[in-house]
């Protein structure tokens, strides 16, 4: 008989690590389950093309919630986070904006384009952080059941209610705004320069299936303005060693309070046994005991491929369709010779060592979102970009580079149906190197290796149902106590002593580790374990 | 001169306060620009022997608690017996024809046995949903800083009143509200045209396709307010009653007087002046002009305070709407359904048809194919027009005020060649028909009536410009930052189309009265 375990977390993602880890902490014995020979599901750092290290997908982190770098002791564990300098943002014409991590340069760069709007952002700023201080505290919440007839339920959500009028009128309507409007809309009532306006917007599509100007964007904008490395707002940096530096070392502080973590261990299903499942049985056969199992994977994957529709009831199915992943985003992957000369700031310097945005007018991303509804991939994507070995020279040999591309929008659902994507991938490849090329024109000459990976790629490697990077689109109505599902926002799921921690759950997507923390307290809390 | 209140504009909502004030014992004079009462819903022949019946077509959500407090019955009013249903032609097949409210189903309706289940039981959760909505479009917005006691009793029966949806209801509502109608549709209905005619009235107005979250709320707060099957005559017939009922209860109606400045002392309301230079005194001032025109345009910016000027700045109203009479030398025929005659028609076959003429009003362009909503008010009141003729009222969606290359007489043409040759499609003699046409882009809907940036519902319906946010958070209670100034109209909650809500709220706030 083998040992069994307090818990069973499947998947070795960041949030499964990071369940891990507290329960580990907490003295529960843990299995983690991980069917790739890594770790760290789509926060993971691989050398596909030798010398050259990769953060496959996630690239750039700033939510990890600063409790958990601290309970967790990362920076023990080698978590070391390099701060982005300068958000860059060429423009085809020659010009461009860097955004610096200095306000005061910041400043001055905007001026150029227009002074109102320079003297705008200190208080825009400073707007947006109050929000987030009143949106953080949401995130560590079990979302209370506005429907329950529980007391603690109603005080949770009084309580949140009476905080949202504390803000007084002005920062209440700024919120409600917030929540609800476009990020271009939203942008528009503080800035006048589309230049500023377009690469700040973007913050509002990532990972979503909607265009700067549909509404609810900008309550995105903020979810990702809510990054903080050492308390410093709105900072973004590059794990040093890659993402997947971020999972190792939550890994190893889960292995250092007690975790097991097993890799290349596929779990092919979750024992149910009347209504409660007692463990997972691994695609050999293997079949390993648990009192609670819980899923890192994402709600879909969790309840059509884990569970199957026998164990549960026909209502709950219905309502698990309903969930939208609509994956809306590719990622490319380069190994380069040297440096990419970008026309309007040739040679290498600080503003190629943050985030580089091609998004040089509000139209030009909502035209690529209007090419993406109809089911195309956009001829003229927005595109993240990052050269991590620029400040890491770690992920590259000597005198080389990687450069990581996010690319939207590439919808899972082509209009000729997902299984297309092996065909139209080297032509999305193709879209995304001649859009870059109108900027840094010798970009081709440079590239010795290229990754390419639509969602539906994203889908069959990392196992992300649709390629959707957030486990879940964070609209509102999959947000707090509607995520994933009315009446399952509690980490909880119909099927006794079986959980979920990831990013399908409050507070969604993103290296945040919120929800795999706030499964691990929940659990620990009603003392299933 | 001088009243103890002035109105200023004589449309549906101005004309409901005005009324309402008079009856509670008030001297009130209602100024409006136009030479006849009744603003958007204005009835007036547009060719001769052809008559239109206002701007919008929807009068099912007229307040019944204004009817009766203007006993609007003995003023000419009627309401229809039922609603016509609505017919979508298509191309091929025969299309669908489906009723709106609460009415049966048509036994020709073309709809599969699927989404006659489904159209069932989608119209009740609408109806329950819309029963615990509706006391919230029946208040003023609830006041989320106040402190009395009875403010916080109201919020928390509005929040009981959703509670009592129960759990399953309660919840699928919030889940639905902040969706897209295309996401909602999709999970109930399988036929492509059935979907596009209902996506319809979530985007009307707005500046979004159906595509856009947040729609979905819409097409609630729309059944919501439904209160009954519409006004005989619709509009015209409403504001025909609505100014009869305001004249016997003592208010004077001057029209042809267009506002140039309301003038303001010392923080304080005293007056207008008019463009023909005569003044009016007035204790106190109802606006139902929409709030862009009132604050920006009719006040000095040096009688404003700086934050409120730019709140109303910021108060989203791009018109996407254009409007288009036909005088008809008979019936619309429509291929898919020869020798019948329909009295409502969406033109429409996908919601992605929606979406892509929404595509091009993002970035100025003419819809090519646009989206129409007609309505043919002479097959219930065949006095419209002369014997066997018809008068068609055109709704066109997705029309940019901001056009790219600005409205000129050859982008008016253009407009309507793409209405008449879309309609074309369906109604195969259409042009032999037509004996006179009128067209209204955005920008003469402005110049009309007074709406800025061709808004007909004086802001869009957005989840930011709701309840205590429309037109915003300091004027969202009528009363504005200045002293005595009130604004009644479409701008205000609970917004716009032929309600009546907003003016009757505002006079009850001028009256001290919940």
């Amino acid at each position: 008989m083998a040992k069994s375990y307090d818990a069973i977390i499947v998947g070795g993602g960041h949030n499964g690590l990071v369940c891990a880890a507290y329960l580990a902490k907490a003295g529960r014995s843990v299995l983690v389950l991980e069917r790739r020979h890594v770790l760290g599901g789509a926060a993971v750092t691989e050398e596909i093309y030798p010398g050259f290290k990769y953060s496959v997908c996630s690239y750039v982190v700033s939510l990890l919630r600063p409790e958990i770098i601290r309970d967790l002791q990362l920076p023990r564990f080698g978590l070391e986070i390099i701060p982005l300098k300068c958000s860059f943002s060429p423009l085809p014409d020659g010009d461009a904006l860097c955004r610096w991590d200095d306000p005061e340069l910041t400043r001055r760069e905007v001026a150029r384009f227009s002074p109102r709007d320079a003297e705008r952002l200190p208080e825009f700023s400073k707007s947006l952080l109050k929000m987030s201080q009143f949106v953080k505290p949401l995130l560590s919440l079990t979302p209370p059941d506005p429907c329950s007839k529980n007391p603690n339920d109603l005080l949770e959500l009084l309580k949140v209610g009476r905080r949202a009028r504390d803000l007084g009128p002005e920062a209440l309507t700024r919120l409600v705004k917030l929540m609800t409007m476009s990020s271009a809309d939203f942008l528009d009532e503080w800035f006048e320069s589309d230049v500023l306006k377009a690469p700040m917007s973007v913050s509002g599509i990532i990972g979503t299936f909607l265009g700067v100007r549909s509404p609810g964007t900008a309550y995105v904008m903020l979810h990702h303005y809510m990054g903080e490395i050492d308390g410093a707002f709105r900072s973004w940096g590059f794990a040093r060693g890659g993402t997947g530096q971020i999972s190792n070392a939550i890994a190893d502080s889960a292995r250092h309070f007690g975790a097991e973590i097993r890799l290349e261990a596929p779990v092919s299903e979750v024992k149910v046994h009347r209504g409660k499942s007692t463990g997972v049985v691994l695609e050999g056969g293997e079949e390993i005991d648990a009192k609670v199992v819980i899923s890192a994977l994402d709600p879909h994957r969790t309840f059509f491929k884990l569970v199957g529709p026998q164990h549960l009831d026909p209502d709950f199915t219905a309502k698990m369709k309903r969930y939208r992943m609509r994956g809306s985003s590719g990622k490319v992957n380069l190994a380069l010779d040297g440096v990419p000369e970008f026309v309007s700031r040739p040679g290498v310097g600080p503003h190629l060592e943050g985030d580089i945005a091609i998004a040089p007018s509000v139209n030009y991303l909502e035209r690529a979102y209007d090419e993406a509804k109809y089911g195309n991939f956009s001829s003229k994507p927005y595109m993240n970009i990052v050269i991590p070995s620029l400040v890491d020279p770690s992920v590259a040999p000597p005198g080389k580079h990687v450069m990581s591309i996010f690319v939207q929008y590439a919808p899972y659902h082509l209009k000729e149906g997902a299984s297309a994507w092996p065909e139209k991938r080297e032509a999305f490849g193709n879209a995304v190197i001649d859009t870059l090329a109108e900027y840094v024109p010798k970009i081709r000459d440079q590239i010795l290796h290229q990754q390419v990976l639509s969602p539906w790629d994203i889908e069959q490697e990392m196992g992300l149902t649709e390629g959707n990077i957030f486990h879940g689109e964070l609209g509102l109505e999959q947000l707090f106590f509607l995520r994933p599902v009315p009446d399952w926002a509690k980490y909880r799921t119909p099927i006794r002593n079986f959980w979920m921690c990831a990013s399908g759950t409050h507070p969604g997507g993103g290296i945040m580790g919120a929800p795999g923390a706030n499964a691990a307290g929940e659990l620990l809390k009603t003392g299933a374990i | 001169m001088s009243a103890e209140i002035i109105v200023i504009g004589a449309g549906h909502n101005g004309l409901t306060a005005a009324g309402l004030l008079a009856k509670a014992g008030k001297r009130v004079l209602v100024l409006e620009q136009a030479e006849v009462a009744g603003g958007v819903g204005a009835g007036a022949e547009f060719h001769p022997g052809y008559r239109g019946t206002g701007l919008l077509h929807d009068t099912t959500a007229v307040r019944k608690a204004v009817i009766e407090e203007l006993s609007l019955h003995s003023h000419g009013l009627s309401l229809r017996g039922s609603e016509p249903p609505v017919f979508s032609p298509a191309l091929e097949g025969k299309g669908v024809l489906v009723s709106s409210g609460r009415e049966e189903l048509p036994d020709d309706h073309g709809l599969s046995d699927w989404d006659v289940e489904y159209t069932a039981a989608f119209r009740e959760f609408l109806g329950r949903v819309g029963a615990a909505l509706s006391p919230v479009l029946n208040a003023p917005p609830p006041d989320v800083f106040a402190t009395g006691v009875g403010d916080l009793l109201s919020m928390l029966k509005t929040g009981l009143s959703l509670r009592k949806l129960g759990r399953t209801d309660l919840l699928e509502f919030l889940r639905m509200g902040p969706m897209c109608i295309a996401d909602v549709l999709n999970e109930w209905f399988e036929s492509p045209i059935l979907k596009a005619q209902m996506a319809a009235p979530a985007v009307r107005g707005s500046f979004t396709g159906p595509w856009s979250p947040g729609t979905a709320l819409f097409l609630l707060l729309q059944t919501a307010s439904k209160e009954h099957a519409g006004v005989q005559g619709g509009p015209a017939g409403l504001t025909a009653a609505l100014l009869s009922a305001a004249k016997a209860n003592g208010a004077e109606v001057r029209t042809g007087s267009r506002v140039q400045q309301i003038l303001v002392s010392r923080g304080r309301a005293t007056g207008v002046s008019l463009t023909t230079g005569e003044t009016f005194g007035a204790e106190t001032i109802l606006s139902t002009c929409d709030p862009k025109q009132t604050i920006l345009k009719f006040i000095s910016k040096l009688d404003i305070p700086l934050a409120f000027r730019n709140d109303i700045r910021n108060v989203r109203m791009r018109g996407t709407t254009a409007k288009m009479w036909l005088a008809l030398n008979g019936p619309l025929e429509f291929s898919s359904r020869p020798g019948r005659t329909f009295e409502r028609i969406r033109i429409g076959e996908e919601l992605d048809d929606l979406e892509r003429s929404f595509d091009g009003a993002k970035y100025g362009a003419l819809p090519q194919v646009p989206h129409l909503d007609i309505w043919v008010p002479s097959v219930s009141d065949p006095t419209l027009a002369p014997s066997g003729h018809h008068v068609a009222s055109l709704l066109v969606h997705f029309v940019p005020y901001h056009l790219e290359g600005g409205w000129n007489d050859g982008a008016r043409t253009k407009l309507e060649e793409n209405v008449l040759s879309t309609l074309g499609r369906y109604v195969p003699d259409l042009k032999k028909k037509i004996v006179a046409k009128e067209t209204l882009t955005p920008v003469d809907l402005e110049a009309r009536y007074g709406l800025t940036e061709g808004h007909v519902d004086q802001g869009e319906p957005a989840l930011d410009q709701l309840l205590f946010m429309r037109p915003c958070q300091s004027c969202s209670h009528y009363a504005t930052p200045v002293e005595r100034l009130y604004l009644g109209g479409s701008g205000s909650h609970p917004g716009g189309g032929m309600t009546c809500a907003p003016g009757r709220f505002a006079a009850r706030a001028i009256l001290g009265k919940k």
